[in-house]
């Protein structure tokens, strides 16, 4: 608990402002098919952009539109306002429209000098993969020519292999999480996410023998029902603890600030490049990938099963294309399943909407019996 | 879940068809009062649009390309009758390789919501409502979702197969052609555009395309005919130079290309290129527009604007959109949706020809700005050109409330394009097929306020500067 | 053995007190500054004018958005939904509803419930404020009509204006507009009418229609809007017979019988 709650949801944490202390580089980055390892393996601390509900969006709003994701915007936002100015580069990938419009206005404002576009194919076959493999061999190269360090092989190898540790204790923490009765919320397990995508693989990875060692014994207080939240990207910590704080426990997920950041990282390939592009492609469980349904669909059935809930709540941003529709197969397969579905449409960061929000959680649990 | 009633015949395809097939025995050069006699029997949303395509200008060349869609039309079901393939394809993707195979024919999805739109009683509503029902977003692109909610009603006329290649320029339409996929329970091949405009993205994109070809041949089971695709190249290479030619004469001033040939060249573009009759109507648009040049026929007393639409226009009302901007004397120069690049094909092999292709589907509106490495640069590159080509003196951004990437770069795409062309933009918002968001009449307001208020005190036209 | 639900809302605060037959007493007033203090005059207002007994009330639950405070106050012994209740007082009033449309100054619900009033699936509005009473006041307003008016006049419109159902504040400029280039109040009034209907619809169709249905809420009274909202959905709505603001606070009351072990 201790560990957990020291770490902030603010953008420049102290652990972030002590690496630039001592000289070191920063990175920004904000979807989850972004090889971290690469820049990591530069000696770069890659920082996953986050809003954590950030409701100001005015600066954002003369570049974005309304009918863009308020996340997008939100992140603009604190781009534009100089809050991310510790930043040394972007590396944008287009996760979905609003996000290729966020990077775009963002460095059109900013201009910074270290500013790389990942591209990332929407399918998974080999003449994408080889596609993305090029893809990571360039990034590798503007990395290592723009902040002259070089990137091997073996520390290509080493980034993956700290990652997969962080990975392996993060399902631990999943196991804590999912296990009856659980040792940690779901805002907990949020928190902590967020805060390890701002930190070095190595630092997380300490962090998470902490936080393991704190939890093994623990349990969270009483709770009327065990629920799965899925949906798009969100990094609003206050959000699960509202939706807990109606006796709803979130006891697994299937976010980009959650499991699916991590869960599979699977590949085979020898060839370090060619293995992160293996990695990321072949992992992404996002509604982005276009012809991926069933595998996305199995992947969330897969884990509402192992952790036992009894309902699940799809939420999306207003505008997000990529999971508003998604939400509706998903929906119907959940429910074909046996797993009773809130839809929770809503606008990010919308603090005026917490009340309406908590009203249909609670409903969601009535009509659940509870 | 959904709770609109739709009887069988009343799907999109199934109506609209049949209110083509009435259109269709229309007969050329008819008076005034034999198409007032007309507009009487006609229900209220059908009579508006045959209101605005008979208006004398253009009444001959509006029914011969209204004859075009009905033989389009003619064309799914004749197909669906001898057990051909139909596709459904989107707007960017160009329908004359569906129609190199002699197994398959296209059907596109915006033509069609805006057919429903144009001829239905409602308009497209009632799919739309449909769609809304299963629970999809009503953020989702009525241009596709109102053909797509037909289509979702599985009591239309159905497409075989979707052909997706909005990978990567669209998200809303790539998910709503894999939620359609899925759901009908039908295969989606699909075409991703690499988003990289360097020789390797290109590389890469020209191999994509050849693997579709290849997986429209395994799913069609027919090895695309040489013989036949020439005659196809051979077409949409005349209906390419026809497009020029037209393009060309949109730089005279008072213009004398009709504001809605805007509207049917794209239309033929994306249903019919590649046949004898599509070039046969690009013809008479040329000619039409030929012959008004030499008249110096224009509709207003003056031309007091010339619009470049840098998207979509509006599609709800024509009358209320395109024929009332050129009687106040605004052109519209056209839109993104006419930035279709067509080159020529060689078409001495196989391979050339399918080359050639590759760079036309490379090229298509959408797939080569929104697909572009820099959504807005590309976008604003085109724009730029175009309006410096045609000669405009201000654009309008309609502000289709779902197209979420051109809204991500449309405020970069207007202050870059008043700096480089001294062009003002206009930014509306709407949804440009269904009339629910904003009316035409708050629309024509505003942009009859800003044609008043800012491009009269404009000072030099876009050639004079840049 | 009385049983009582109290609901506080945005606008107005409710209280029901029923015993195993039905209703015994009901009362509805204004909100004050905190849920608390109109849960307690409501209540009070009950016990002096109705002269009920308050110790004899068994369980008293309490919905609305001020439920949780209510509670902790120790006014009621547990809280549920407004979603919920909404369902239960309209089951009880109508035994064969199966959606229910309630749609309040704040906030829009759809509700599914099964025989018993049990909750089946829903739909609520997001902040926007499109699909609520909201939209009527502020499109009233902007015409300089009463609430009222805005429902009556719009049945001497000659024809209907396309307005934006989408957004209050595009629809709020069309009003404008129409009204400055001379269109009558009553073709905007109808305009505005269909568009919340437009609105209300689409929630319908997320949920489901299933008969019969009843719509409940301030907009409820507006005609002019149901009478739209029948023809797009092709159903009749049904009215109650009891002041329709009430429907949750019963919901809350019948919530509470059950709870207390009376039936």
């Amino acid at each position: 608990m201790r560990t957990l709650q020291s770490q902030s949801t603010d953008i420049y944490t102290e652990y972030v402002r002590d690496w630039k202390e001592k000289g070191g580089k920063v990175l920004g980055y904000a979807c989850v098919a972004t090889p971290v390892e690469l820049i990591e393996a530069a000696g770069i601390l890659p920082y996953r952009i986050k809003a954590f509900g950030h409701p100001d969006t005015e600066l954002g709003d003369a570049y974005l539109a309304r009918f863009n994701c308020r996340f997008c915007r939100s992140c603009l936002q604190l781009g534009l306002d100089g809050t991310y100015d510790f930043l040394d580069g972007l590396v944008e990938t287009n996760g979905c429209d609003h996000l290729r419009g966020m990077f775009e206005n963002w460095q059109y404002v900013k201009k910074y000098d270290f500013f790389h576009y990942l591209k990332v194919p929407h399918f998974l076959r080999e003449d994408s993969l080889e596609y993305f493999t090029e893809e990571i061999q360039l990034m590798r190269q503007a990395i290592a020519e723009h902040f002259g360090a070089e990137i091997s092989d073996d520390a290509l190898r080493e980034a993956i292999d700290a990652y997969d540790e962080v990975f392996a204790k993060l399902k631990q923490v999943y196991a804590l999480r999912e296990k009856v009765p659980p040792a940690l919320t779901g805002a907990e397990v949020m928190r902590l996410i967020c805060t390890g995508s701002s930190m070095t693989a190595r630092d997380f990875s300490a962090l998470l023998d902490e936080v393991l060692s704190e939890k093994e014994g623990a349990r969270v207080p009483e709770y009327k029902a065990r629920l799965m939240i899925l949906g798009s990207a969100t990094d609003e910590v206050d959000l699960i603890a509202d939706i807990e704080s109606t006796g709803a426990l979130i006891a697994t997920d299937a976010l980009c600030y959650g499991s699916r950041s991590f869960w599979s990282r699977e590949g085979e390939s020898g060839d370090p490049a060619r293995l992160l592009a293996e990695r990321y492609l072949g992992n992404l469980f996002c509604p982005r990938m276009f012809t991926e349904y069933e595998k996305r669909r199995d992947y969330i059935l897969e884990t509402a099963r192992r952790a036992g809930v009894e309902g699940a709540i799809i939420t999306y941003n207003k505008f997000c294309d990529l999971h508003g529709v998604e939400a509706v197969s998903l929906r119907m397969d959940l429910e074909d399943a046996g797993i009773p579905v809130l839809v929770l449409e809503k606008d990010y960061g919308s603090k005026a909407d917490t009340g309406r929000i908590k009203t249909r959680v609670q409903a969601f649990l009535e009509r659940l019996g509870k | 879940m959904a709770q609109v009633e739709i009887r069988p015949y009343e799907g999109l395809i199934n109506r609209v068809y049949e209110i083509f097939s009435i259109v269709d025995k229309l007969p050329l050069n008819m008076s005034d009062e034999e198409v007032e006699g007309i507009m009487h029997v006609l229900p209220a949303d059908l009579a508006k649009t045959m209101r605005a395509f008979t208006i004398p200008r253009i009444r001959n060349t509006s029914l011969k390309f209204l004859g075009l869609m009905k033989k389009w039309l003619d064309g799914a079901h004749e197909a669906k009758r001898v057990g051909k393939k139909v596709m459904l394809v989107p707007f960017n993707f160009p329908p004359e390789i569906v129609h190199s195979f002699e197994g398959a024919w296209p059907i596109t999805s915006e033509v069609l919501s805006t057919l429903g739109v144009a001829a239905l009683e409602g308009q497209g509503e009632r799919y739309w409502d449909y769609a809304m029902g299963l629970g999809l977003p009503d953020f989702a692109c009525s241009a596709n979702m109102i053909e797509v909610g037909s289509a979702l009603t599985e009591s239309d006329f159905a497409p075989d197969a979707v052909i997706s290649d909005c990978f990567a320029s669209c998200d809303i339409n790539s998910k709503t052609h894999e939620f359609l996929a899925r759901y009908l329970g039908i295969p989606l091949l699909f075409l991703e555009k690499t988003v990289d405009n360097s020789e390797r993205g290109i590389k890469q994109y020209y191999k994509y395309f050849f693997r579709l070809i290849e997986d429209m041949e395994e799913y069609l089971g027919e090895k695309l005919d040489e013989e036949r695709m020439r005659a196809v190249v051979e077409n949409a290479n005349r209906a390419s130079e026809l497009f020029w030619e037209l393009w060309d004469l949109h730089k005279f001033a008072p213009c004398p290309v009709p504001n809605v040939f805007s509207l049917m060249v794209y239309g033929v573009r994306y249903t019919m290129w590649g046949t004898e009759e599509a070039v046969q109507v690009i013809r008479d648009m040329v000619e039409l527009s030929k012959e008004r040049l030499a008249r110096g026929a224009y509709p207003a007393e003056a031309e007091v604007a010339r619009s470049l639409w840098t998207y979509t226009s509006y599609y709800f009302d024509m009358g209320g959109l395109f024929n009332w901007m050129e009687e106040n004397g605004i052109t519209h120069l056209g839109d993104g949706l006419d930035l279709i690049f067509p080159q020529p094909i060689d078409p001495t092999s196989r391979e050339s020809m399918l080359t050639g292709m590759a760079e036309i589907a490379r090229n298509m509106p959408m797939t080569r700005q929104m697909g572009a490495s820099s959504m807005s640069v590309q976008w604003l590159d085109d724009i730029t050109w175009a309006s410096r080509e045609l000669d405009a003196n201000c654009c309008i951004y309609c502000g289709h409330h779902s197209c979420k990437q051109t809204w991500s770069g449309a405020s970069v795409v207007r202050s870059e394009l008043m700096k480089r062309a001294k062009i003002p933009t206009l930014i509306l918002q709407g949804d440009s097929w269904i009339k629910r968001m904003t009316p035409i009449s708050v629309l024509q307001e505003t942009i009859e306020e800003f044609v008043n208020n800012v491009v009269k005190k404009r000072e030099a036209p876009a050639r004079a500067t840049g | 053995m009385y049983y009582a639900g109290i609901d506080v809302g945005s606008l107005t605060a409710q209280a029901v007190v029923i015993n195993a037959k039905g209703i015994v007493a009901y009362k509805s007033i204004g909100v004050k500054p905190h849920p608390v203090q109109s849960a307690k005059t409501v209540v009070d207002m009950l016990i002096q004018e109705q002269g009920i007994n308050w110790n004899e009330v068994k369980f008293c639950v309490s919905t609305g958005y001020g439920r949780e405070q209510v509670q902790a106050e120790g006014l009621s012994q547990d809280n549920v939904s407004e979603i919920s209740c909404h369902g239960m007082g309209a089951s009880w009033l109508v035994p064969d509803v199966r959606t229910v449309i309630d749609i309040g100054g704040q906030d829009a619900k759809v509700i599914r419930v099964g025989k018993g009033g049990e909750l089946v699936d829903f739909v609520m509005n997001d902040k926007c404020a499109a699909g609520t009473g909201r939209f009527l006041e502020v499109q009233a307003r902007t015409l300089g009509l009463s609430l009222d008016e805005l429902g009556t006049v719009s049945f001497s419109a000659e024809r209907t204006l396309e307005l934006s159902s989408r957004c209050s504040i595009f629809c709020e400029t069309e009003v404008l507009h129409y009204l400055q280039r001379g269109h009558t109040k009553a073709d905007i009034a109808a305009g505005v009418n269909r568009a919340m209907a437009e609105r209300v619809a689409a929630l319908v169709r997320r949920v489901g229609l299933e008969k019969e249905v009843t719509m409940s809420g301030g907009v409820a009274k507006n005609a002019a809007v149901r009478a739209e909202l029948e023809r797009m959905l092709n159903v009749r709505l049904i009215k109650y017979d009891t002041d329709s603001q009430i429907v949750g606070a019963l919901g809350a009351a019948l919530m509470a019988r059950k709870m207390g072990g009376g039936s």
